[in-house]
């Protein structure tokens, strides 16, 4: 753990956080944030996504470990820390009877910044709220909250942003709003920490991601070094050949699994794609169509942690 | 400061537009007001109605009839004579009715000319005799009867009651007596109820640990807690006693001893609230023991009507009860000038607020095991 000079925002050691009698909610992780990246928490429900987080922002105690925010110990000087974070919690909500104009003034207040109305429109218009500005909160939509929620939490510079699961419960279109406004707040150089169960969000968005198992980091690296490491290269679909199409292919020898109906056939290499397709030239099983994709952090997933994620929730 | 002023102004935006807290803080006592008023303000002037049958024809029952008029108490009416009185007051669920016996001036006239002769003169008042119409009534025609038998007999009247008022250097009616209840009232109800459900509220909608992620302290969001009530009750004062004095004519005084005991009665049922709120972790459940709390002790600390008049055991469980000593102290200091029981009840309630509210700040906290 060193000061304030080096290149981490956030540095973690041997965190833990146990509850009793014997629930290891976060379990002796360790990890650093390199400061100006996006940086994802990924993994389902339950997982200590989110405990993690509140350590990190002060406002959970752990049960040993240390823990470092912007070159400050968490635990000794959380008020110094304020300044320099900006938080959006798991399921934000706004004060119902402030307007956004009225909750982003009251916010910079909060942490004694005087703001004037023109900055105050000009934060609204970041987030994309000009035309509700002088709604009531209480009438805003989920994403329109989710927008406020980051205005308010962008309001004293942050070098560091917290954003725990902005997107959750959000429909595509708001989701594919805040994750602009993410980029946007990534390329002003400040740091995110994102935590999320959605596979693409953490793809599309993260310099560096982390993925969280029952309390563990079971892998973390960049997206890309994730999937070449813990994917399996290229992925062969046979659409729809269901349950009968994979015990034939397994008859031939070939290593598949079945997922929603269609079989997939995981290939290392070239030979052994070509070596499948000649196989499945004598398949008698009806298949819709056949295509290869490249495998995504959503295949590492199932790689690692052996089920699907839908939601947050482990698929058995 | 800044934090606490942007608080405090941002926070009384939401307490004013929530129509729930707008209307038990500023609607709610003025109704009260306005009702009791309408109820109570002319008590002693209005008279009861009392129905009579009158059997006798002679000149002393109209001599009865007369003076009862004249006391002002009873306003007489009529009951036809061929009804049978009894059905008649069953028929017409009346709680009191006079019947004077077709014998009534006869007799007295014997009497009158033969003193030695015991004849029966009676009238029979017929009611609910714990109906406080019947006792009005029965008063009434107790004093009627008296000078009749003054005058019938020829006698002076010796010994006179007199009334007079017995409250210190004014005069004051049952409305001044009732104002201080409902500020009292209002401050509990206001802070009580209203701690608890922020709290609640606070804690299950996530505020908490969202003001957490400021820079501002738990220590200013109580004293920006403390200054919203304070001043949203002073505003209700003013307008409650305002409606009071140009209404119903209250003569009751706002002191500066008013002021002490609003803020320390924010301080004594805010740390209350606060307590049931952070103590009880399902928000309707807190909301439902603060109502549970709240309402007897409306009733049972004299907010409306004098702890005297109250059985010996309730008036006991009265003295355990905080708001007791914030409406004795405000009639203290509004009602009877007196400032040295007001400090005494003041000290009391000092000492109940110091202990919620630093127990509740104690136990409140922002932060997630």
């Amino acid at each position: 753990m060193s000061g304030n000079s080096n290149g981490y925002a956030v540095e973690v050691e041997r965190l833990a956080k146990h509850y009793p009698p014997d629930i290891r909610a976060v379990d002796d992780i360790s990890f650093e944030i390199k400061r100006g990246i996006v940086f994802s928490m990924l993994g389902p429900n339950g997982a200590g996504k989110t405990t993690t987080v509140e350590i990190l922002e002060g406002l959970r105690s752990p049960t040993s470990g240390k823990v470092s925010v912007m070159g400050e110990n968490i635990l000794k000087s959380c008020s110094k820390i304020r300044k320099k974070v900006g938080i959006l919690p798991q399921d934000f909500e706004p004060f119902d009877l402030l307007k956004p104009v009225e909750a982003v003034t009251y916010w910079a207040n909060l942490f004694s910044i005087d703001i004037s109305r023109k900055e105050v429109n000009r934060r609204i218009g970041e987030v994309n709220l000009t035309d509700r500005k002088n709604v009531m909160a209480k009438k805003l939509s989920g994403g329109e909250k989710r927008k406020l929620g980051i205005a308010m939490a962008l309001v004293n510079d942050p070098e560091l942003l917290f954003l725990d699961e902005p997107t959750t419960g959000l429909d595509p279109k708001a989701r594919r709003d805040i994750w602009r406004l993410i980029e946007d707040v990534g390329r002003r150089g400040s740091t995110v920490l994102l935590t999320t169960h959605y596979l693409d969000e953490a793809e599309k968005l993260s310099d560096d991601v982390a993925i969280m198992h029952k309390g563990k980091i079971i892998a973390q690296g960049t997206p890309e070094d994730l999937v070449a490491e813990y994917g399996k290269s290229t992925v062969i679909v046979l659409v729809g050949a269901g349950r009968k199409g994979l015990d034939e292919v397994r008859a031939f020898g070939v290593q598949a699994t079945e997922l929603d109906g269609d079989v997939l056939i995981s290939c290392k290499t070239r030979a052994e794609m070509r070596s499948c397709f000649e196989k499945l030239a004598s398949l008698e099983a009806p298949i819709r169509d056949i295509y290869t994709k490249r495998e995504t952090l959503e295949d590492v997933f199932l790689n690692l942690i052996g089920q699907k994620m839908e939601n947050g929730v482990l698929q058995e | 400061m800044k934090r606490i002023l942007s608080d405090v102004i941002n926070s009384g935006k939401m307490y004013m537009r929530s129509t729930v807290g707008t209307f038990f803080t500023l609607v709610f006592p003025v109704l009260l007001i306005l009702l009791f008023g309408a109820i109570f303000s002319n008590i002693g002037s209005q008279s009861i109605s009392l129905k009579v049958q009158n059997l006798d024809d002679g000149p002393y029952s109209q001599m009865l009839t007369a003076i009862l008029n004249e006391t002002g108490i009873v306003n007489l009416r009529e009951i036809p004579q061929p009804e049978d009185i009894i059905e008649y007051i069953n028929d017409e669920s009346l709680s009191v009715a006079l019947f004077i016996p077709a014998n009534f001036s006869e007799n007295i006239m014997a009497m009158q000319t033969n003193s030695s002769l015991s004849l029966p003169v009676t009238l029979i008042l017929y009611g609910d005799f714990t109906s406080s119409s019947f006792t009005t009534a029965r008063t009434a025609l107790d004093a009627a009867s008296s000078i009749m038998n003054y005058n019938l007999s020829g006698a002076h009247q010796m010994i006179f009651v007199q009334s007079a008022s017995a409250v210190p250097s004014e005069s004051f009616q049952f409305m001044d007596f009732f104002l201080p209840g409902i500020i009292g009232l209002t401050i509990m109800t206001t802070t009580l109820f209203g701690m608890t459900s922020m709290c609640a509220e606070y804690r299950s909608r996530g505020y908490f640990k969202l003001l957490a992620t400021t820079t501002l302290s738990k220590s200013e969001w109580l004293v920006s807690r403390f200054l919203i009530y304070t001043i949203i009750l002073l505003v209700s004062i003013l307008i409650t006693v305002a409606v009071g004095v140009f209404v119903f004519d209250m003569s009751a005084t706002l002191t500066p001893l008013v002021l002490a005991f609003l803020a320390i009665g924010v301080l004594l049922f805010a740390g209350i609230g606060m307590l049931l709120g952070t103590v009880i972790r399902d928000p309707e459940t807190g909301v439902a023991i603060a109502n549970a709390i709240g309402f007897p002790m409306m009733f049972l600390s004299g907010s409306f009507f004098e702890i005297a008049s109250f059985p010996p055991y309730m008036q006991t469980v009265a003295q355990f009860l905080p708001l007791t000593y914030l409406n004795d102290g405000l009639r203290d200091t509004m009602i009877y000038g007196n400032t040295e029981s007001a400090l005494g009840n003041m000290a009391v309630m000092i000492v109940i607020a110091v202990i919620f509210f630093v127990l509740a700040s104690k136990l409140m906290s922002w932060k997630e095991k």
